[in-house]
């Protein structure tokens, strides 16, 4: 071995040593972090017929989406863990400053009981959506082939639980203030038997169900959570100014902000997955098979809102704005 | 103020359970990958987690947390802890930087596990905040240890370590996936927060950020024990778990994960932990020995905590109690044996200090791995330092992966636990390994041990050279005696002062 070269120390990572310029910190505690790509026979380290590996190679390694360098996927946003909890604990700062302000001006007592009734029913029973959201973001953070990709599921993991957290938040509130419409009792029932929820639900449970890694990011980030985000969040939220309630507006709009981050993580993926050919034509085809049934969870759910002309038809189009803006 | 407290809105948040509709609940979650024991949902609703958190107090604690580690470590930068620490403190970093931020990683894939398919509401929204603290492990521990890479190419391995099929991260690959990853989130939180983190990850957080502050490395104790927090609170996801699978007659599948991985772990901490706190950590800066830390930390702890839960001690207990004399020994001989295929530089550490140190907290040292420290040591002072190199490979352990070892001397006893499954010849050290494999050997039974993998000719050529080219260690990263031999200089000095 004597004429084998002596290794220096290097400046950073020998896997990013090999680019000219200085690494991120987003860079160097980010990437190339997964170890379960390293060997396609055996995702773990143990007997590679092992169930757990089965599913890996079906459900990621053999998925219709194909990448031969998925370790180059880089989140738009940069979020580490520290600034993800700077960022949050500031917005929710500002949420929970809103949810003080407006209960000191009694902002429920000031609600038409007809529009708590409409809260009942749509509002409340939003925190099973938020968090089937929840649990198919931790699908794919388990199951995506990059680090870079599964902290963006991660994150987005943790803020459908926001979301959630603050319906439960809300409903809470609201049931002190209006003890006969079954708030906090009566959401379960509302979320598995009412017409309004039933596209919802019935949505959440097949991307739930939707093991290959490809097909379950298309139909939960391209798909059904702009459909839940263009109802749920921002229809809700307008049908709530309109009502009075000026508080779930301005709620939704800080919810808002996370879905925006997370189609900027969504589009990113996109676009890099179209750098190689037959990408487009399986992501095509599972946004042909998903978006029919999104659209009857829009319609379903509009159909319930009061107050906003046009509500499904204008979701509608903005889920087509923004997956037409994926240049697919 | 007005605003709620806590606890008005906590049970709505965690109140998510819902009956499907469009499918069946075992495919919303599939048995296997939910670990749900036959248990139907609506069992699952009474889990209640002691340690409860919401959101908004999540991001706003971990915030403050995080910036209390990243200024400890700015304001220390300047101050050369690393330059002026003794090397074999220097190798400790290297050793847990390469054997954990990237398991740390995995874990939170663990959590996410739980977070998908726990049938518990309660359990998955503490899974979510585990999935993101265990992305707070990762990253504060390849954030660390990236500033040294100028200084010494070792610590690459912090992140280049788990891309390898380096022996000791095929050892911790092996352990990590079994108990974090390949299993329902049911045996994810009975393996890997109630049996590996309620106990393990204490003694090497806290045990060794406790002598991290005694060698002055502030910003290493700091952060170390800052994850630690973090453990605390989700290490809890296990035990109410644990209530619930009791009463719904699950005790004895809940019994074996909790014992194949408290087994699992033990065997693997002996190695990493064990070596690092009875030899690498300078004699002076030892807050207490690696078998008293067991004690104290795993041996009393679980006691305590397997009582509480209604569980048993393991069937193994006594005999890894009567283990804890001499398995870090036996894994430090190893290391300093076999330095040239370590990715940190592993200290002797038998100076006459070291050597009375050892024999006080461990009785018996002296006649028995003594013996053949006093051959390595003569082999040197006599300038044969061939004669202190290896000329075979270790026999390893089909289980845990490390080498089959024994307590050397008169009472010299080593034993192989061979058995034939299937057709193949499997080796453990032990039988608490053996036992594991057999509980469910299907799981184990294709994996190739390092040794199987050379003899089974991957290891090309089959030689040192190869077997570092296999590992990936290239010169300028291979390890060898950290002091670069300078206690020997010290031992012929005492010598030559007794002899006058």
């Amino acid at each position: 071995m004597s004429e084998v070269e002596v290794l220096k120390p290097l400046k950073t990572w020998s896997h990013l040593a090999k680019r000219r310029r200085k690494p991120s910190e987003y860079e160097v505690v980010s990437t190339n972090l997964l170890y379960n790509t390293r060997d396609a026979n055996a995702p773990y380290d143990l007997d590679p017929d092992l169930a757990m590996n089965r599913w890996y190679k079906q459900y990621r390694n053999s998925s219709p989406l194909q990448h031969d360098d998925w370790n180059a996927f880089r989140d738009p946003d940069e979020l580490v863990y520290r600034t993800y909890n700077m960022l949050q604990d500031g917005q929710e700062t500002y949420v929970f400053g809103l949810f003080n302000q407006f209960n000191e001006r009694e902002h429920d007592k000031g609600l038409e009981p007809r529009w708590v009734g409409t809260l009942a029913r749509i509002y409340t029973p939003g925190r099973y959506l938020f968090h089937a959201l929840q649990m198919a973001s931790a699908y794919l953070q388990q199951m995506s082939p990059a680090s870079t990709i599964t902290n963006c599921a991660a994150f987005q993991a943790a803020d459908s639980m926001r979301w959630l957290s603050h319906t439960a938040y809300r409903t809470k509130e609201l049931s002190l203030t209006f003890t006969s419409k079954g708030l906090g009792e009566d959401e379960r029932k509302y979320w598995e038997d009412d017409a309004a929820w039933q596209g919802f639900r019935v949505l959440m449970e097949q991307v739930l169900t939707t093991w290959d890694w490809g097909e379950a990011f298309v139909a939960l980030n391209l798909v059904a959570k702009p459909a839940i985000e263009e109802a749920v969040l921002r229809k809700l939220g307008e049908a709530g100014r309109h009502n009075g309630d000026t508080l779930l507006g301005m709620l939704t709009d800080s919810q808002l902000l996370d879905a925006a981050r997370h189609r900027r993580w969504a589009t990113a993926l996109v676009k890099m997955t179209l750098e190689k050919s037959g990408n487009a034509e399986a992501i095509k085809q599972w946004i042909a098979k998903w978006e029919p049934l999104a659209d009857q969870a829009i319609d379903a759910f509009c159909a319930a809102m009061p107050e906003v002309p046009n509500a499904a038809a204008d979701a509608k189009s903005a889920t087509r704005d923004f997956r037409r803006s994926l240049m697919l | 103020m007005a605003l709620l407290g806590r606890l008005d809105w906590y049970n709505l948040a965690r109140t998510t359970n819902w009956t499907p509709g469009s499918v069946t609940e075992d495919e919303l979650f599939p048995p296997d990958m939910s670990g749900s024991m036959g248990i139907p949902l609506s069992k699952w609703e009474s889990y209640d987690e002691p340690y409860k958190q919401t959101y908004p107090e999540y991001v706003k604690v971990q915030r403050e947390k995080d910036a209390g580690a990243y200024s400890v470590k700015a304001a220390l930068e300047r101050s050369e802890i690393y330059e002026k620490a003794d090397p074999g403190w220097q190798s400790v970093l290297k050793l847990h930087y390469g054997a954990f931020p990237r398991a740390e990683y995995s874990a939170s894939t663990a959590e996410a596990r739980m977070a998908r398919f726990g049938k518990a509401p309660g359990m998955r929204n503490m899974a979510t905040m585990g999935m993101l603290d265990e992305m707070r492990h990762a990253q504060l521990q390849l954030y660390f240890p990236h500033e040294l890479c100028p200084k010494d190419r070792q610590f690459d391995w912090a992140h280049k370590s788990y891309d390898t099929n380096h022996w000791a991260v095929v050892a911790a690959r092996h352990l990590f996936d079994d108990m974090m990853v390949t299993r329902g989130a049911s045996e994810v939180a009975l393996g890997l927060t109630f049996a590996f983190e309620t106990g393990f990850t204490n003694m090497q957080f806290l045990g060794l950020a406790a002598d991290a502050a005694e060698v002055g490395d502030w910003s290493f104790s700091n952060m170390i024990s800052s994850i630690q927090t973090d453990e605390s609170r989700h290490a809890q996801i296990g035990g109410p778990l644990v209530a619930i699978l009791l009463e719904n007659g699950r005790k004895e599948e809940a019994q074996r994960i909790v014992d194949m991985m408290i087994w699992r772990a033990w065997k693997l901490f002996s190695a990493v932990t064990g070596a690092a706190m009875d030899y690498f950590t300078p004699v002076a800066d030892r807050k207490m020995s690696f078998k008293e830390f067991m004690l104290e930390w795993i041996v009393s702890q679980f006691e305590r905590a397997l009582m509480d839960l209604g569980l048993d001690k393991p069937w193994y207990w006594d005999q890894l109690v009567a283990d804890l004399d001499h398995a870090s020994h036996a894994m430090q001989m190893g290391f300093w044996f076999w330095r040239p295929i370590m990715w940190w530089n592993t200290p002797a550490g038998v100076t006459a200090e070291d050597r009375a140190w050892l024999e006080e907290k461990y009785p018996g040292w002296s006649e028995s791995f003594g013996t053949v420290w006093d051959v390595i040591t003569d082999n040197l002072l006599e300038g044969k330092k061939e004669l202190t190199y290896p000329e075979t490979l270790p026999m390893l352990c089909n289980m845990c992966q490390l080498p089959i070892a024994s307590v050397p001397g008169p009472a010299w006893k080593v034993r192989d636990f061979p058995l034939e499954y299937k057709g193949r010849s499997y080796h453990f050290c032990s039988e608490g390994c053996q036992w594991c494999f057999e509980q469910e050997p299907e799981r184990y039974a294709g994996h190739l041990s390092l040794i199987d993998r050379f003899l089974a000719g991957h290891i090309q050529p089959p030689n040192l050279e190869g077997a570092l080219n296999y590992m990936s260690l290239a010169p300028g990263e291979i390890g060898d005696d950290a002091h670069n031999y300078a206690w020997v200089e010290k031992v012929r000095a005492a010598r030559q002062k007794a002899a006058a």
